[in-house]
């Protein structure tokens, strides 16, 4: 039983790193959607992010298919990393739960 | 979730396959207990406890030639880069695995991270690695030409670093696989392997096996080696 807990145990610290590497990252990425909009035969873009008072358009100018490329990128990453940013903490949730149980069951 | 798990580990190997990394690494760690599954064949062997870590040997580090970016390389899937201990070494986290380089520590010991500049990342030195880099095996996991250390090697290793590890249980935990591999190893009727390896570690090294062979459940071995040359 004392080597399944010393696994657990390194498991949970692997995940609490695990859990600040993803915040970190995810930091990093730009928030909010970017969004295109025609004004007199022009595309401009909005970055378009939620604030305290509702929906707020950012404004980015024209954009190259490059820089648009990374922003569907970085959108893209970031939606995973929030996935697995919640899998990590279900998994902190979990360990944490298990090294809590009494060992003579 | 461990099918998953095994899935996203081959993906990774196939990746660095594809990249030109692999052909330059040995799996070394408790994820190569797994894949000594098909070595073993039908022999009643039961691969030990694994943990998320996944351990990639590059036994020499400065003839790599192939340049990729494996943190980008990884990216898609999931992996973030990390740092661990107050060195910073540099390691590929995803929920469902870990990824980190090794290379053998020559010369005075020092806990500075090895730069691997042609791979964007870098490794831990650790001693005694370049044992099990002397003789290895080469299986096929999912299509996927691994190398692998040789499994007298890398059980011989495990006992070796028992007295490094620390707590009682993680050297528990390091017998148990260490011993299962050996015993595996005696029920194919590799004895001869066990007493190669044996036979080719220094006198040192020796001693210190023989040390962490004092229960009387490891006497089988322990005959083994004391008939080595």
């Amino acid at each position: 039983m004392k080597v399944i807990k010393s696994v657990l145990k390194e498991e949970l610290a692997n995940s609490l790193a695990m859990k600040k590497s993803y915040e970190r990252e995810l930091a990093k990425l730009p928030k909010g959607s970017l969004v295109k909009k025609k004004i007199k035969g022009h595309e401009y873009y909005y970055l378009q992010v939620r604030e305290k008072g509702g929906p707020k358009f950012i404004y980015k100018g024209k954009l190259s298919d490059e820089e648009v490329k990374k922003y569907d990128e970085d959108k893209k990453y970031r939606a995973q990393y929030r996935k697995l940013l919640s899998e990590t903490k279900k998994q902190i949730k979990f360990l944490r739960t298990a090294l809590r149980g009494k060992e003579s069951v | 979730m461990a099918k998953s798990q095994y899935e996203l580990c081959i993906e990774v190997l196939r990746r660095l396959e594809k990249a030109g990394v692999l052909k330059d690494v040995v799996i070394v760690g408790s994820w190569c207990t797994l894949f000594y599954k098909d070595f073993f064949g039908d022999a009643s062997y039961l691969a030990p406890l694994k943990t998320r870590d996944v351990d990639l040997l590059i036994p020499r580090p400065s003839s790599t030639k192939t340049k990729v970016d494996v943190a980008e390389l990884l990216r898609d899937l999931g992996f973030v880069v990390g740092f661990t201990g107050p060195e910073g070494y540099i390691r590929l986290e995803h929920p469902e695995l870990i990824v980190e380089f090794l290379v053998p520590e020559r010369g005075r010991a020092s806990y500075k991270p090895y730069p691997l500049p042609k791979l964007g990342l870098n490794a831990q030195a650790l001693r005694f690695l370049d044992f099990l880099a002397q003789s290895t095996i080469t299986m096929k996991v999912e299509g996927i030409s691994v190398m692998l250390p040789h499994p007298a090697n890398f059980a011989l290793h495990k006992l070796v670093v028992l007295s490094r590890r620390p707590g009682p249980e993680k050297q528990a935990k390091d017998k148990e696989a260490a011993m299962r591999v050996l015993e595996a190893l005696i029920d194919k009727g590799k004895v001869d392997s066990i007493r190669e390896a044996f036979g080719a570690m220094p006198r040192r090294w020796q001693v210190k096996i023989r040390k962490q062979l004092a229960d009387p459940l490891d006497k089988k071995v322990m005959d083994i080696i004391s008939h080595s040359t």
